[in-house]
């Protein structure tokens, strides 16, 4: 298969620099995949599991926020936390979905507090989730 | 005997002595955060760099002007996000690049919203408008906070509550160099240099171009902040450190000049009371 030029960056540094052949990510209006030779495109991200395939061997991630850009066949993927399936934290993510679920079970919760919780629950699970995947 | 008495100066070298060591100390809690600092810089200046020019890439390839964010509003209404520390003695890290911000906008209604508390008593005391106070403490601005700053920011543009927004922070060049610097947020600028083969017609926006702007600016925002944060915080360690270290030095020349005078002076007294005895016999 074709490879293509993949940039992932996030704020804690680059977490992948070379060519790959496959990129999936959830973005905002669902999973798109992206091969070489993929029209100039740009999306917002939404929270879910990526995938990248280089020299065919596939790699989970999870990948939250941020943005993928191609521009003219080079791929730029810009998430604002992107961690690989076997750096995720699962411990962490598992006691954040513990404490959203608190939240959002105390009916004295604030709108704003339910909104946050929410978010930090979503992404709990997406960790989890991507975690708990198998190979 | 000399001018000043020997107690007199054993005094000042006594105070010089403790504030070497205040200086001495605070040089060496600037260095240590500095390497914490510096390797956070090192982090996310990539994706400060790349967030930068993927978005210029599609602001330049973007010609149907859908977003607000694209559009030179013609008002003079401008708000300066000023990065600064919390704390002095850094030598000009903060006076640079408050200074920078009030040398600007002569002909803008100038509004800020300051990072740091230096930042906001500096904007206080001139009776300048101030956004919000809730952002004082630059040590302790996390990425999460900086995502809510770039939200509140985009909705204040959208709504027209101000015309532009500018962002003054610090970058850091080197440990021992730093330059104030402003950096235009909103809205996006557009670099007329005539990029080879890109028009809007073949970039593909999902769902639709208004609405990937209306996504993607409030995280760009957020990431730009976050990266400029990162910047100023290394860049007040590295001016914090410098300005400890010459200090330091200073201390150090000051007490080895007051040694040889007070040797002098101790010199001086020794010989006077052994004239006095040989005059006396």
């Amino acid at each position: 298969m074709t490879a293509f030029a993949l940039k992932i960056v996030t704020p804690d540094g680059v977490k992948f620099d070379g060519m790959a052949q496959e990129l999936v990510v959830r973005t905002t209006t669902g999973d798109t995949g992206i091969l070489a030779g993929h029209i100039n495109y740009v999306a917002p991200l939404g929270m879910g599991m990526a995938t990248v395939v280089v020299d065919g061997v596939r790699q989970y991630a999870a990948c939250i926020g941020g943005m993928v850009s191609v521009v003219n066949g080079a791929v730029t993927l810009l998430p604002t936390t992107f961690e690989w399936k076997d750096k995720i934290d699962v411990d962490r993510a598992e006691l954040s979905k513990q404490r959203a679920e608190a939240v959002l079970a105390d009916k004295a919760t604030a709108d704003t507090d339910i909104l946050l919780a929410q978010a930090r629950l979503k992404r709990a699970l997406v960790r989890i989730s991507v975690a708990a995947r198998k190979p | 005997m000399a001018g000043v008495s020997t107690k007199e100066i054993k005094t000042r070298i006594r105070s010089m002595e403790a504030t070497r060591q205040i200086t001495k100390a605070m040089e060496m809690v600037a260095a240590s955060k500095l390497r914490r600092a510096q390797e956070q810089v090192l982090a996310s200046r990539p994706y400060f760099e790349t967030l930068y020019e993927a978005i210029h890439d599609i602001v330049d390839c973007n010609s149907d002007f859908s977003s607000g964010y694209l559009v030179n509003r013609p008002g003079n209404k401008a708000l300066y996000v000023v990065i600064a520390g919390d704390r002095g003695l850094a030598g000009g890290y903060n006076s640079n690049v408050l200074k920078l911000v009030m040398s600007q906008g002569n002909n803008e209604e100038l509004s800020v919203l300051p990072i740091g508390k230096k930042a906001m008593e500096f904007f206080q005391f001139r009776g300048v408008s101030i956004l919000e106070t809730g952002y004082c403490s630059a040590a302790d601005i996390s990425m999460g906070d900086c995502f809510t700053i770039a939200k509140k920011l985009c909705k204040q543009f959208t709504n027209g509550v101000y015309d532009k927004i500018y962002i003054a922070y610090t970058n850091f060049v080197s440990v021992l160099s730093q330059t104030p610097t402003i950096l235009q947020l909103l809205p996006l600028l557009r670099q007329e240099t005539g990029r080879e083969g890109m028009s809007n017609s073949d970039v593909f926006y999902e769902p639709d171009s208004a609405e990937v702007f209306e996504k993607i600016v409030p995280e760009y925002l957020g990431g730009i902040l976050y990266g400029a944060l990162c910047e100023s915080r290394a860049s007040e360690h590295g001016a914090r450190r410098t300005a400890m270290d010459s200090a330091t030095q200073n201390a150090d020349e000051m007490i080895d000049k007051l040694s040889l005078e007070f040797n002098r002076a101790r010199q001086a007294a020794i010989t006077q009371e052994i004239t006095e005895i040989v005059a006396g016999s």
